[in-house]
């Protein structure tokens, strides 16, 4: 028989919380009747004997004389016998659970509690807070991307430089494309999980690094920067972990839309603390996190091992660390290893590969004109990291961060272009990623004067009209328009997100309220505050969305003008790496160096 | 540190308005501010002068990457603590 249900307020006028819950009663089959705000205590009782109803729910939302008003409703329900046959239930704003059990009704709802929590209740069960858990699953946000050209004529500009590429590298290698080659056939994760003796293997791997890993291998000597986490640590750590595991649940920050996905990046120096970023960053709604290691560990041929912390910014890349931060991941955590931009490219790639990274991060022309590294010697590392990438079936984003140095949009978006394609050659799947940044190129030429708006949509408009992949913008979005001061900072970034969301992107990657911030590390509160600002903004925009204005499409053809002039260029010279020291994918008036780390380490095999 | 403080995982902000004649004034006050209240290292993330007063937001490290963290070996807190 179905069980009938009687709602009343207790307040004058106060009904929303109860007509959500008939709302969800009665989506679950039950017979409801709610009455009108501020009926009389003897007239609810009443009507409740009279329709021979199951369970009363009662609300509150008024705080002042809630304890008496709520103790009489009990004495006259017990003066009537209602109790004998009828569940009593009472919920809303003023009354905290104890407080209702204390004075005897059957159950005592609180402020966040749920519909289903109300519809066990009146069901009889006991509630399972797992029904009403989020389930996440990670995201493939490559997968059904075709890589087609839409624009031919950039299409065939790329096969043009590619294969040139692909030719170039045919007999090349470096210290870094052998170091990977050793990782990848000497170096076994599970013998590694088994801690089987590995010196013969660092023995043989110590002679293809730096000084700095070498004098680690071969004499015991710490890198400076950097300490041995202590077995007491460790073991605190694991006790931490244990404790924590079982209380941890996760958020989801999409709204109706199932994308974008979110992106966090964690790298504070310490395995430890970087657990606990990423912890916080899974419970608050990342979708996905991401590895940031020391800028010194770019220009540094080879890694260290062991349980390393790190005095600076950017976590140390060693086995021990990246398995202790994975297997610290919830299941539905994305993890993506950078290895864009140094002399461990190819070797990250492995190493990301073996520990079970779902993404990587390889992107030669920001690597060498932005971040220090030799084009010719990013050119083969990428290579083979890429190839990797696609063995190990990891996506992985080509990230524009030149455009941060000063060089134009269109010339970053050729070079991510060109690598994007030979990707696509190589097996892999690349995911383009665009700066939404208030870079110097708008600052010097005022794109952005008006807006933030504009010329961000332009650029997704030119990535989508010449090729059907993947979108990503970063990294972090709305960088260089945040200030210290949190509120502005999470704004900023929500707005962003609002954007990135109405313009149908597949992901962004988001800072923390501390992203100007550079007295100190970054603060786990400040990367909640900017989580939670982009949960608002996705359930504020919701399917609706932003028109930009009629600058977008112009920026838009000029862009992918500016991009076809590039690569016809690159495809005449008919040399990639010589372009990168030319300038042709950035200048050195555009701020564009190309690096000196790895110089002259390209040999012919 | 007290127990409960052991429990912050890296840094403590405190937000507020101060009364100042200047943003100068308001930064020492901040920082004089953030002493007077036991804390060692301390840093002025935000500050905001405008006529009356400055809005803050000031910042006190209890635990930077690589440091021994008490959240790993705390205990129960104590309730004088």
């Amino acid at each position: 028989m179905t069980k009938k249900v009687l709602l009343s307020p207790l307040d004058p006028v106060h009904d929303i919380g109860l007509k959500m819950i008939k709302r969800g009663l009665n989506e679950a089959g039950l017979e409801t009747k709610l009455l009108p705000p501020d009926t009389p205590a003897e007239e609810i009782i009443r009507i409740c004997m009279e329709g021979s109803f199951d369970t009363l729910l009662l609300s509150r939302t008024l705080g002042y004389g809630v304890a008496e008003l709520l103790a009489r409703f009990v004495d006259l329900a017990d003066a009537a016998g209602l109790r004998d046959n009828v569940r009593i239930g009472i919920g809303g704003m003023a009354v905290r659970p104890e407080i209702a059990a204390e004075l005897g009704f059957d159950a005592g709802f609180g402020p966040g509690t749920t519909v289903e929590e109300a519809v066990a209740f009146v069901e009889g069960r006991e509630y399972s807070p797992q029904e009403n858990e989020i389930k996440k699953e990670k995201v493939d946000i490559a997968s059904p991307y075709t890589y087609h050209y839409k624009n031919q004529k950039i299409g065939s500009l790329l096969e043009k430089i590619t294969m040139q590429i692909i030719a170039w590298a045919a007999n090349k290698t470096s210290p870094g494309v052998e170091r990977a080659k050793l990782r990848e056939n000497d170096w076994d994760y599970q013998a590694f999980l088994k801690k089987e003796d590995d010196s013969k293997f660092y023995k043989h791997y110590a002679q293809l690094c730096d000084q700095i890993p070498k004098d680690f291998y071969l004499k015991g000597v710490m890198h400076p920067k950097t300490r041995e986490l202590s077995k007491d640590e460790l073991i605190s750590l694991n006790t931490y972990i244990s404790n924590m595991q079982k209380q941890m649940k996760v958020k989801k920050l999409q709204h109706t839309k199932k994308l974008p996905i979110v992106w966090n990046q964690y790298g504070t120096g310490c395995p430890f603390m970087d657990i606990a970023h990423v912890k916080a960053s899974e419970g608050w709604g990342a979708d996905g996190v991401v590895h940031f290691d020391p800028s010194w560990g770019a220009r540094t041929e080879g890694f260290l091992n062991g349980n390393l912390t790190h005095q600076e910014d950017g976590t140390v890349i060693t086995p021990n660390n990246l398995y202790r931060i994975h297997r610290m991941l919830e299941k539905s955590t994305l993890w993506q290893v950078r290895a864009h931009r140094g002399l461990n490219t190819a070797e990250t790639v492995v190493l990301a590969g073996k520990i079970g990274a779902d993404l990587t991060k390889i992107n030669i022309c920001y690597g060498s004109l932005a971040a220090g590294t030799d084009p010719a010697r990013l050119t083969i590392d990428a290579f083979h990291a890429i190839k990797y990438a696609a063995k190990y079936k990891m996506p992985f984003d080509v990230v524009t961060n030149e455009e941060l140095t000063g060089v134009p949009a269109y010339k970053a978006f050729a070079g991510m272009l060109i690598v994007a394609d030979l990707a696509v050659r190589l097996g892999a799947k690349p995911i383009l990623q665009p700066l939404f940044a208030f870079s110097p190129e708008v600052m010097v030429s005022g794109q952005m004067d008006d807006n933030y708006i504009d010329f961000n949509a332009a650029k997704i408009y030119a990535l989508r009209s010449i090729v059907d992949a993947p979108i990503w913008p970063g990294a972090p979005i709305g960088f260089l328009t945040q200030t210290e001061d949190r509120v502005q900072s999470s704004l900023s970034t929500a707005l962003h997100a609002l954007l990135a969301t109405s313009l149908g992107v597949d992901a962004i990657s988001i800072a923390s309220a501390d992203e100007a911030y550079s007295g100190g590390p970054i603060s786990i509160p400040s990367k909640i505050d900017t989580l939670r600002g982009v949960e608002e903004s996705f359930r504020f925009l919701g399917l609706a969305g932003i028109k930009p204005t009629e600058k977008a499409q112009i920026w838009q053809e000029q862009m992918v003008i500016g991009i076809e002039n590039v690569l016809s260029q690159i495809a005449e010279q008919g040399d990639f790496v010589q372009s990168l020291y030319d300038g042709v994918l950035g200048s050195k008036e555009e701020g564009a160096f190309p690096g000196r780390a790895g110089y002259n380490t390209v040999r012919e095999e | 540190m007290t127990d409960a403080l052991k429990r912050v995982i890296d840094a403590l902000d405190v937000e507020t308005f101060l009364v100042c004649e200047s943003e100068e004034e308001g930064k020492k006050l901040a920082l004089a501010m953030m002493k007077n209240l036991g804390f060692k290292d301390v840093d002025l993330v935000f500050i905001e002068f405008i006529g009356s007063g400055a809005r803050i937001r000031a910042r006190a490290y209890m635990h930077r990457p690589g440091d021994q963290y008490g959240w790993l070996f705390a205990e129960e807190v104590k309730g004088n603590d």
